[in-house]
């Protein structure tokens, strides 16, 4: 039972203040094990915040990141699952699913983590799953100023993966939860 | 009981020197319990066939214990022998043969403290049944309360009406959202949930886990990198949480992996492998069933009550206070050394660290076996111990006297539970 916090694009100060209130409420140390951050953070100071929460963290750049230091790639190995990070504003389309299913395949990962158009995603294709958390903060993006504050916790159990999706909609919290799978079909796949 | 509080029996040779073989030939000339009817001469002769359970009653053992028997000792322990090969067994008999001292702890002492734990019923032919019944309950137990909450939430999922049929197992697309049950998820804050729940508890359990670790450091079977000693902390450790589990009243409390430890070693120890097998379970309610008797004293809420640790303290110098008043002025009242500040630990813990493991087993014995009962029989202890010590306890300061008392000599056990039984009948103020 890992607890894996995917989230990204929060654009602090630039467009957003801070997390939402509600938001930051349950994010609490000490029941995190991971974090995965898409990037655009934008500074030091969230950095910190993240690291507070849990110590171990991964961070890949966005555009407007002050930090050039980010990585443009990450993966990491979390239980039975290959993870893969990358912000995706250097893959066009921006959001094209195919595009992002052609990095996913480059970096030979099960779950595809990316950002940038702020907008909550999570697709299947043959090569793996895509998930994107959305934007924290509910920052506006390139495309468009309707933006629900959105992130993603994963619980990865042996083979299956619950995702909690987190929205705030109307000033309230919904809860959502995806279930899937790995199953040998996709692990062959992968392999190859 | 003279005026000025030493009594005659005190003042004999015994107290003057180490304790002697010659010891045994006193004990066995005196008689032991005044009340119950004085022993026959000659023991009956042990039944041919020994019962299964007890290994063979020649004072031949593995541990090292006293180099021989008096006869005094090998005609009690025939007797409990027999006594434990009959079919529905006299429990009283055993806990007044048991109580004057056990010498060949290893092999029978599983099976005694289980009995005088209520754990085994006289009715031996009803021990297979009752022994089956609890396992199976324990077994119940840790799957009810050892699953973390990934497991709890997946069960609620697969047991709720309608749920989703295939957790998105088509090839391509967008993957499907679907309601959370009961608002359940890992960064829930409702008191009910069963995340948070979990969360709470982990501070807990992560005390249980430093404890256990803590536990008897010095012994192999509980404290290092071997194998055996990480399964045997294991085993202590779900066993306490899944009690602090089933007592939110009480919970866990430290202290608690200290009472465990002697009884999961006896009953680990057990020369029967089928209950060595199932050692987790009997251990846990034998635990409960000890517990029960000293629940007040972990109870912080009741420390200052009637039943709580204080006032079993005040019974304690009370003891001292009827049997010895010389010794009780010279402690509390001219050297001030308040009970509080050694005997809450030796009552607390059942004086497990008061002495070396084994003397603490023999001590066990005593007190799990005495028909008066645990808690009076501990402060019996509790009292010889003062006594045994008397002459440097009159001469020392308040300095001294509290070392003395934080770091009980050793002594001949059999000695202090000589004392200790010489102060029965008192009764409670």
């Amino acid at each position: 039972m890992v607890l894996v916090l995917a989230l990204g694009d929060l654009h602090i100060p630039h467009r957003a203040s801070d997390l939402p209130a509600k938001f930051k409420a349950m994010l609490v140390p000490g029941k995190i094990q991971h974090i995965i951050c898409t990037g655009n953070l934008c500074i030091k100071e969230v950095h910190d915040y993240l690291k507070s929460l849990c110590p171990d963290l991964h961070i890949t750049r966005g555009e407007y990141d002050e930090d050039a230091r980010y990585p443009e790639t990450k993966t990491l190995t979390i239980g039975q699952f290959k993870l893969g990070l990358c912000h995706g504003h250097q893959v066009i389309p921006w959001g094209d699913l195919d595009s992002l299913a052609m990095l996913q395949r480059q970096l030979d990962v099960d779950i595809l983590v990316t950002g940038h158009t702020h907008q909550f995603k999570a697709y299947k294709h043959e090569g793996g799953v895509v998930i994107n958390p959305g934007s924290a903060t509910g920052a506006h993006s390139s495309i468009t100023y309707e933006v629900n504050p959105s992130f993603v916790l994963m619980d990865i159990d042996g083979l299956r993966v619950v995702v909690y999706v987190y929205e705030l909609i109307d000033g309230e919290v919904k809860v959502d939860k995806i279930d899937f799978k790995k199953t040998a079909t996709s692990a062959a796949a992968a392999a190859h | 009981m003279g005026k000025n509080g030493v009594p005659e029996w005190l003042n004999s040779s015994l107290w003057s020197s180490k304790p002697s073989a010659d010891l045994f030939a006193i004990y066995a000339a005196q008689t032991l319990n005044p009340d119950s009817p004085p022993q026959p001469s000659t023991p009956p002769p042990p039944p041919p066939q020994p019962p299964p359970e007890v290994s063979e009653a020649a004072p031949t053992q593995s541990d090292p214990g006293p180099p021989k028997f008096s006869p005094e000792e090998t005609s009690r322990q025939s007797l409990i022998v027999f006594e434990l090969s009959k079919k529905v067994l006299n429990i009283g008999e055993l806990r007044r043969l048991v109580c004057q001292g056990l010498p060949d702890g290893a092999g029978m002492r599983p099976t005694l403290w289980k009995l005088f734990l209520h754990y085994l019923p006289n009715d031996r032919t009803l021990w297979v049944y009752e022994l089956e019944k609890r396992r199976s309950q324990y077994k119940s137990f840790k799957e009810e309360l050892l699953q973390n909450p990934s497991e709890i939430t997946r069960r609620m999922y697969e047991s709720a009406p309608g749920r989703q049929e295939e957790l998105n197992s088509r090839v391509r697309g967008f993957l499907q959202r679907s309601e959370i049950l009961h608002g359940e998820h890992p960064l829930s804050l409702g008191a009910t949930s069963v995340w948070n729940q979990f969360f709470q508890e982990a501070e807990m359990i992560e005390q249980i886990d430093r404890d256990v670790k803590r536990t008897h450091p010095d012994l192999q079977f509980f404290s290092g990198d071997s194998y055996l000693a990480k399964t045997n902390q294991e085993v202590l450790k779900r066993i306490l949480i899944v009690f602090a589990k089933l007592n939110p009243g009480i919970r866990y409390v430290q202290g608690m992996n200290e009472v465990l430890a002697p009884l999961f070693y006896v009953f680990r120890n057990d020369h029967e492998e089928n209950n060595v097998a199932h050692v987790e379970a009997d251990t846990f309610f034998c635990f409960v069933e000890l517990l029960s008797g000293f629940r007040d004293n972990f109870c912080k809420q009741l420390d200052n009550s009637v039943i709580g640790i204080k006032s079993t303290i005040t019974k304690l110098s009370h003891l001292l206070k009827r049997h010895d008043e010389e010794l009780w002025r010279h402690l509390e009242v001219t050297t001030k050394v308040d009970p509080q500040f050694y005997a809450f630990r030796w009552i607390m813990l059942l004086l497990t660290q008061e002495f070396s493991f084994t003397d603490s087993l023999q001590i066990w014995d005593a007190i799990l076996s005495d028909p008066e009962g645990p808690q009076e029989t501990l402060l019996r202890i509790c009292c010889a111990m003062l006594i045994l010590v008397r002459r440097r306890l009159l001469a020392g300061d308040f300095t001294a006297n509290l070392k003395l008392l934080q770091h009980y000599p050793t002594t001949n056990i059999g000695h202090l539970l000589y004392v200790a039984n010489k102060l029965r009948g008192t009764v409670h103020c």
